[in-house]
């Protein structure tokens, strides 16, 4: 369904991707793991334009599209079909948890007021929040913003949702309710890259793991691939950083 | 000429004063407007990515910076219809207070600029990245989420740029505008410069009233609008 | 008149306008050394309550905020000479009032304009330096004195340091207001120079050249100041 091929990406001096390929299947949930400076987030800020990439190409339903030169025009059609959900939730800081989630609909997509806050309340009730559909972010906690978020990115039925380290900026303590939601919209079929630090996640949800280091991509495969037996010495250092000592993988 | 003071002349001259307003306010709203325009062409040039627009900006708000208002007007009063001679038309005959407006529209245009782009500035990056990844256009997100936020935080600088105008807006009256100052001193004038001091309290009183009233309006505003902002600043 | 400028009265008078700046730099020197202490003392007022000195503060910075600088210079011009005269026929003074030299009305206005804003600027300023510095310079057994002293005016300052900028240029540029008490300052002199021929334009531009000059020149000091100080800019981020 989304196809990403060699993209790179330099700031200033520092080339951050160095041409990375990566494929997404309809109702896939791949999870890119890596340290921190890999490139993780800015691939999936380039395939939302929300940076420019130096170079490559995305093939999405069939339609290449340029990830240099693509058009005004390109570039909308591309954020209309993909969602993404932000480190920091960057939640409209002047609109309600409800309008935060119906302002793509009803500004981005055209549709009518009433359906989409037919559709807004739902996915506010989806991730939890039925009693929060006035409130503004500064009323809610990290874990409700992030979940405002989630459902702002649910609710235009994306065929991909990008999440960015989505649960990095919340307390250890909100980071489980986060988890949840996600897991539950995984569940639900949605075809998801998420970029995180939650080996939990990537074990029991991700049907596909892929790790990057450097700006190019090491080693991927299913979760038991890459926890259970990484082929490369750099996934093995890294997982043996990363993971807790009681981290065992059941199949 | 008799020097003393009497307060019953502050509360007499108040309403020969007051009618006068009329004057100040209509040249501080034109001024107002225009500037805000000059202010935005300038905070557009200073954000756009053109270097000699906003080097031009940056020239233009550190001489209007370091300019007196005194010696701008009078640039301005002198100046005009000296280049208008030069080509060829005569401006001599133009009323005062387009001098005034001109003169505290390129002042307030300096200080708009400031205003608009510390407020623009304020707003995070991550505002815009939201809306266009939920399928806004630029234009809607500028229209829909920036502009709204970089508003209510541009109010109370807005507000404080509206009293420095009003204030400045005292030296009108050297050109010879006759706006509430150039009343008062004609009043006095007229007394042979007698109880000078309560004419100017009473000028004084009726300046710090209105300050005090835009203040209180300008606070008010800021509350009404200020929804959603406490995480502004957390951020 | 409408002949172009006249390039040697432009000279001639850039220097005339140029000689007014001594008066100019005395009055703010002096306002400033005046209000920095003054406004530091009961900005302190402001913020811990300080009985009815914060009242007061309160109140005398609001009038100032209020109403135009050039209605104040009004105020104290027509003012204080009655209230000396009544000073001096009470108490058989040798004296003249209206001799009184104007340059002491343009320090006595200044100084009670200058002092009122920067209470608002120190205001503002210690409210930006935390708390926890005054606690810690406490548990480290400074006495109150000397935590302020070391630890919290310099932090207050560097902070404050812009907008004192900013109030300096701005009093320089309404020194020229001093025409009003027929001072001798750059605006005044370069005024009269051109009543003889008429040549305003050209005073103006000379005028405005002088403030542009003297203007930047400060800023550019502060800038320089500012950038030696910034070590401490580090702390308070």
């Amino acid at each position: 369904m989304l196809e990403i091929k060699n993209i790179q990406k330099s700031f200033g001096e520092s080339k951050i991707l160095k041409g990375v390929d990566i494929k997404i299947d309809k109702g896939d949930v791949v999870v890119i793991l890596g340290p921190s400076g890999s490139g993780k987030t800015t691939l999936l800020r380039c395939i939302n334009f929300l940076e420019k990439a130096d170079e490559g190409l995305a093939v999405f339903d069939g339609i290449d599209i340029n990830l240099k030169t693509a058009s005004k025009r390109q570039i909308h059609s591309i954020r209309q079909k993909t969602a993404f959900v932000f480190q920091n939730y960057n939640l409209f800081n002047n609109k309600t948890a409800l309008e935060n989630v119906t302002e793509g609909l009803i500004v981005g997509r055209k549709m009518p007021k009433e359906e989409a806050n037919e559709l807004g309340k739902k996915a506010l009730n989806k991730v939890g929040l039925s009693e929060k559909y006035n409130a503004y972010p500064s009323e809610l906690s990290g874990g409700q913003q992030q979940r405002v978020g989630i459902a702002r990115a649910v609710v235009i039925d994306p065929d991909i949702i990008l999440f960015d380290e989505p649960t990095s900026a919340l307390d250890p303590e909100l980071v489980g309710e986060v988890l949840t939601v996600m897991k539950n919209i995984a569940k639900e079929g949605t075809t998801m890259l998420v970029v995180t630090h939650e080996m939990s996640f990537a074990k029991d949800v991700a049907n596909r793991v892929i790790f990057m280091d450097e700006g190019i991509v090491i080693e991927e495969g299913s979760p038991k691939d890459i926890f259970v037996h990484p082929k490369e010495e750099r996934t093995r250092k890294f997982l043996k950083r990363v993971l807790p000592e009681d981290f065992t993988y059941y199949i | 000429m008799e020097k003393y003071f009497d307060a019953t002349y502050i509360l007499q001259s108040i309403p020969m004063l007051l009618p006068f307003l009329k004057v100040t306010f209509m040249v501080a709203c034109l001024s107002i407007l225009f500037g805000t325009i000059i202010g935005f062409i300038l905070a557009a040039a200073k954000l756009g990515k053109s270097k000699i627009a906003r080097n031009l900006a940056n020239g233009y708000i550190t001489i209007l910076r370091c300019t007196p208002s005194i010696v701008l007007l009078f640039l301005v009063y002198y100046g005009i219809p000296a280049i208008g001679n030069n080509l060829g038309m005569n401006l001599n005959d133009i009323d005062k207070a387009v001098f005034v407006i001109v003169t505290f529209s390129l002042q307030f245009g300096a200080l708009m600029c400031e205003v608009i782009r510390s407020a623009y500035e304020s707003i995070d990056k991550g505002q815009f990245e939201a809306a266009v990844s939920v399928g806004l256009s630029n234009i809607q997100a500028y229209g829909r989420i920036i502009f709204p936020q970089a508003f209510v935080v541009a109010l109370p600088n807005f507000g404080n740029s509206l009293l420095a105008l009003l204030q400045e807006g005292a030296l009108a009256y050297t050109i010879g505008l006759i706006d509430i100052v150039g009343k008062a001193n004609l009043i006095i004038a007229s007394n042979y410069n007698a109880h000078a001091l309560e004419i100017f309290l009473a000028l004084s009183i009726i300046y710090w009233v209105i300050s005090i009233a835009i203040e209180h309006f300008f606070l008010k505003l800021e509350r009404a609008f200020s929804k959603g902002k406490q995480s502004l600043k957390a951020l | 008149m409408s002949e172009g400028l006249d390039y040697k009265f432009l000279i001639d008078t850039f220097f005339v306008a140029l000689s007014g700046v001594p008066i100019a730099l005395a009055i703010t020197i002096v306002a400033l050394m005046v209000a920095l202490p003054l406004g530091f003392i009961l900005a302190l007022s402001r913020i811990n309550r300080f009985l009815v000195l914060h009242r007061f503060a309160q109140i005398y910075v609001s009038f100032v905020r209020g109403t135009p600088i050039i209605v104040q210079i009004f105020i104290v011009y027509s003012s204080i000479p009655l209230l000396l005269d009544s000073i001096v026929t009470k108490y058989n003074f040798e004296m003249n009032v209206y001799d009184v030299n104007p340059i002491w009305y343009a320090f006595i206005v200044f100084s009670f304009n200058t002092t009122a804003i920067l209470i608002e600027v120190f205001r503002s300023a210690l409210n930006t330096v935390s708390k926890g510095q005054l606690e810690a310079a406490q548990s480290v057994g400074l006495t109150n004195v000397q935590a302020f002293r070391r630890i919290i005016i310099p932090q207050t300052l560097v902070v404050a340091l812009p907008n004192i900028c900013t109030v300096t240029v701005n009093l320089i540029k309404a020194t020229s207001l001093g025409y009003a008490l027929s001072l001798q300052e750059i605006t005044l002199r370069a005024k009269v120079a051109a009543n003889v021929g008429y040549n305003y334009v050209e005073a103006y531009i000379d005028i405005f050249l002088v403030y542009l000059i003297l203007c930047s020149l400060v800023e550019y000091i502060f800038k320089l100041y500012e950038k030696r100080l910034i070590k401490y800019k580090a702390v308070n981020a």
